[in-house]
């Protein structure tokens, strides 16, 4: 089934590749079964859950369902890029220190639906923040903790 | 105590924040990973007639077709043997596994998939527990009077697996005595776990004949004797290895495609991969059994009941799975948290043509105590009393008995319907129109299973715990607490990490909220021996009698005059010239005394009667944790349980249409998002229980069962109407508010 392949140059967390892929391959499977950067998760593949939530060129995407070649040439931010070196993220720190992560497979989307959000509002309210993590989906935590982590996130940056 | 109680990150946190952790679908075994798809029934019950695998096998790419015919003919199941793995004469459910086939990519396997080829001859399907107990409805299977079946099995008929009767005292003459007596019919659809990773397995078999299976798991040890038994291999030729686990709540406890990714990889001489897409996960893994109810329920004018009569109906799907379990549990849960001297309960398991429902957090609590505390709440409106007096009238104490007759201590009912109660009135009412207020109680019983779990003190003088249990909700850092506490050393100093089947002392699944429990009450007695050797290490060192030292900070001491001391690290050291060597521990518990947990909540919500939306303004969850352990855990544990209790008691349902699951997406099946999701205010009743180590309660499953109760009591509190059948939906409230006003016209 090999069918048409594309060659396309992604700029992952701040590192240039380029990789010959299928047509219709998606982003998430171009960034786990390429790339190996397996930090982003499948929880559907439908659109519907954000588990596999990554930001394109400075917009959160759900990467199931963006094509590899749609992201040639662009930047893709991951969860393997938050951490600046052996410095955590502000999110890091407060989604550990508040428990906003439970079983932590919502989380590497979750983070990211986050840093989207502080990107373009660095101090939301309550309100502002559950809408910016409204299409991601968490099934432990009941999302009071992430709230409260994006709160205090907000406050250290 | 100095590292139990805190507030400490989970021991795993940075690994999960940065996208390290391994789940399920992320491990990489090396070399080239088949991927594996399952073929399914797309009929809800039917007879084999002939399937045909030449087309699937001939395709370019194809590695391996597995059938019944490529595994023993073995009929499992824990209860009753009623499951084949494959069906080889005939499907009982939309989604019971015909074949499984192995291709070099995921569009060749689902090509091959496709090209299998089944001839049915379609039989008449039951889908509904009431349907299936009529003495017309189709058998679903047939030879059900010849089938293994544990001894606590009992009075099986057709379709009916499992019934269980509890009688104590004299129901008819509870009745007798009665001044009012109130009898209600209630319905809780099957829901589903929802866990954000779909089900996956990946396999490895060696040319030495072992399986090697990389599964996100709640129970690894069952899970390896259960591919073992269906693949009949020994059971040591099963290796299982826990992945991290994207959730479970009671999901991930059955074989779903473990069996097949080995039998493919077996005869495919190759790893394999099968990851279920999500509308697969929904219609075949294990959801949580729908329920019909009758409640019958005498008083007196003061409150007091003076007896209740149960029915409840449980549709187990098409093997009984886990449902006898439940349905069991379910007759001693059914009477809710009061002391009731006159019972009569009958709980049937009965067959339908549907998915077998599993364990969901909390088995049969959401649903029986959506029946028992609405009548609860029915029968103190009727009365005249305050729906928490009510309550506490009738509360269990310590000494009172299950229904079964188990005698129970540590029992804070009271405490923790006085807490919700007063928490909720703390606030005055939101001003307006169709504003009302619910509360519900209940309580779980927590066992203990067998458990074993190793400490060992390493030479640089921190710790290991051996265990195998795996990590679902921060039993790893609780265990790590409890470790810390005995011996004296901060939580940094105690590492813990899951070992798989192979090399971890058998421990206990993640379920049923017994997991500290157990495996924390086996890591405590690890802790104390190991704290005993070191104090005979030290003595020898320090020249003092080993009753004289104390373990803190590190080092060990002599009462009184601290500056004798020797550190861990040197004791590490000196263990290894030491005549008794090493220093470690295993220890084992099993078959710990129960204890009851007990939730209690309270509401208010906001019903807008034109469309029916119900509004949650204030949710109060008060729970009895006995001593948390964590109480970052234990609260994280409690918001989230509420939060699925909520999807229950408001949208979620899994229907079908002829078997087959209409709503088999995260579109249409709505669980919460955070814009649904009210805050929760969270107390915890803590009082040190007997049999919980250090003094710890189980804490997951009691936060998801009164939600459900609690919408359906505010909501009739803010417009009049009661809803007896979950989800409490914004087209059933506009209904029965319709209903309501013709009846009112004159």
């Amino acid at each position: 089934m090999a069918g048409e392949r594309i060659a396309i140059t992604v700029t992952v967390n701040g590192e240039d590749y380029r990789e010959e892929v299928p047509a219709t391959r998606s982003l998430l499977d171009f960034l786990r079964d390429d790339l190996a950067l397996t930090g982003t998760k499948e929880g559907c593949g439908e659109g519907e859950c954000g588990a596999c939530s990554v930001i394109l060129d400075g917009r959160l995407v759900d990467a199931c369902l963006v094509f590899a070649a749609e992201a040639d040439g662009r930047r893709v931010e991951t969860v393997e890029g938050l951490a600046d070196g052996g410095d955590l993220h502000p999110l890091q720190r407060t989604f550990a220190a508040a428990g906003a992560a439970q079983c932590g497979y919502c989380t590497p989307g979750m983070l990211m639906a986050c840093k989207a959000l502080l990107d373009k509002n660095p101090s939301p309210t309550r309100d502002e923040a559950a809408h910016g993590i409204a299409g991601n989906l968490c099934r432990c935590t009941g999302y009071g903790t992430i709230i409260q982590a994006v709160m205090e996130a907000a406050k250290e940056s | 105590m100095k590292v139990v109680g805190r507030e400490l990150p989970r021991v795993e946190i940075f690994e999960k924040v940065t996208g390290q952790s391994v789940f399920g679908a992320d491990v990489s075994p090396g070399g080239k990973v088949l991927y594996g798809k399952m073929v399914l029934s797309p009929h809800a019950h039917a007879r084999i007639t002939a399937v045909r695998t030449e087309r699937a096998e001939r395709l370019p790419g194809v590695r391996a077709v597995v059938t019944a015919a490529d595994v023993p003919a073995v009929r499992y199941g824990k209860f009753v043997r009623d499951e084949e793995y494959f069906a080889s004469t005939k499907v009982r459910y939309v989604g019971d596994r015909i074949a499984a086939v192995a291709a070099v990519d995921e569009e060749t396997a689902e090509e091959a998939a496709r090209l299998v080829e089944v001839d049915y001859e379609v039989l008449p399907a039951v889908t509904s527990g009431l349907e299936a107990m009529e003495p017309d409805a189709p058998l679903i299977h047939d030879g059900y009077a010849d089938y293994w079946t544990q001894p606590s099995v009992e009075d099986r008929r057709g379709n009916v697996c499992n019934h269980k009767q509890l009688l104590r005292g004299d129901v008819e003459a509870g009745f007798a005595e009665a001044d009012r007596i109130f009898e209600h019919r209630f319905h809780a659809p099957m829901v589903h776990q929802t866990y954000i990773e779909p089900h996956t397995a990946l396999a490895r078999f060696d040319a030495s004949g072992r399986a090697t299976v990389w599964v996100p798991t709640q129970a690894q040890f069952p899970l390896r004797d259960a591919i073992a038994e269906i693949l009949d291999m020994p059971m040591t030729k099963v290796r299982v290895i826990p992945t991290e686990i994207g959730g479970g709540f009671g999901g991930k406890i059955s074989p779903t495609v473990e069996p097949a990714a080995v039998a493919l990889a077996r005869k495919a001489r190759a790893p394999v991969r099968i990851v279920m897409g999500r509308g697969e996960d929904f219609q075949t893994t294990n959801p949580r059994h729908p329920f019909h109810l009758r409640y019958k329920t005498g008083v007196k004018l003061d409150g007091a009941i003076t007896a209740r009569e149960i029915e409840v109906v449980l549709g187990t799907g098409y093997s009984s799975g886990s449902g006898v379990m439940i349905s069991q549990g379910a007759a001693v849960r059914a009477p809710g948290p009061y002391r009731i001297p006159n019972l009569k309960i009958d709980s049937y398991c009965v067959y339908t043509n549907t998915p077998t429902c599993g364990a969901y957090r909390g088995p049969a609590g959401p649903q029986l105590a959506f029946a028992s505390e609405s009548q609860i709440d029915i029968i103190a409106r009727e009365l005249g009393i305050d729906p928490a007096e009510m309550r506490l009238r009738n509360a269990m104490e310590d000494g009172d008995e299950t229904p079964a007759g188990a005698p129970l201590e540590d029992v804070h009912v009271k405490e923790t319907v006085r807490k919700a109660a007063e928490a909720l009135d703390a606030a005055p009412r939101a001003a307006g129109a169709n504003i009302g207020r619910g509360m519900a109680a209940a309580h779980w019983l927590v066992g203990g299973m067998a458990s074993s779990a190793g400490v060992k003190l390493n030479e640089d003088g921190t710790f290991a715990i051996l265990t195998g249990l795996v990590d679902l909700s921060g039993a790893s850092t609780s265990l790590a607490q409890i470790a810390a506490e005995v011996l004296g050393v901060s939580l940094d100093d105690v590492h813990v990490r899951t070992a798989d089947t192979d090399f971890a002392p058998h421990s206990t699944i993640s379920a049923g909220s017994q997991a500290l429990k157990s495996m924390g009450g086996a890591v405590l007695l690890a802790a104390r021996d190991v704290k005993r050797q070191i104090q005979q290490v030290a003595a020898d060192k320090l020249e003092a009698d080993a009753g004289d030292l104390e373990v803190g900070e590190n080092k060990v001491f002599v009462k009184g005059s601290p500056e004798r001391s020797v550190s861990l690290r040197e004791v590490g050291r000196a263990a290894l010239e030491h005549q008794r060597g090493p220093i470690v521990s295993t220890q084992s518990v099993s078959r710990l005394v129960p204890h009851p947990a007990v939730a209690a909540h309270a509401a208010e919500v906001e019903v807008d009667p034109e469309t029916g939306h119900v509004r949650v303004l204030r949710y109060v969850a008060v729970q009895d944790v006995g001593t948390a352990v964590n109480p970052l855990s234990v609260r994280g544990q409690i918001e989230g349980g509420v939060m699925q209790g909520l999807g229950q008691a408001l949208s979620e349902a899994c229907t079908f249409t002829d078997g087959k699951m209409d709503n088999r997406n995260l579109l249409d099946y709505k669980i919460f998002s955070a814009l649904d999701a009210p805050p929760v205010e969270v107390h915890l009743i803590q009082h040190p229980c007997a049999t919980g180590p250090l003094g710890a309660k189980g804490v997951g499953e009691p936060p998801i069962i009164p939600p459900p109760a609690v919408i359906a009591n505010a909501v009739f509190d803010a417009v009049g109407v009661r809803i007896h059948d979950l989800p409490v939906t914004p087209e059933k409230i506009v209904r029965a508010l319709k209903t309501k006003r013709a009846e009112q016209q004159p």
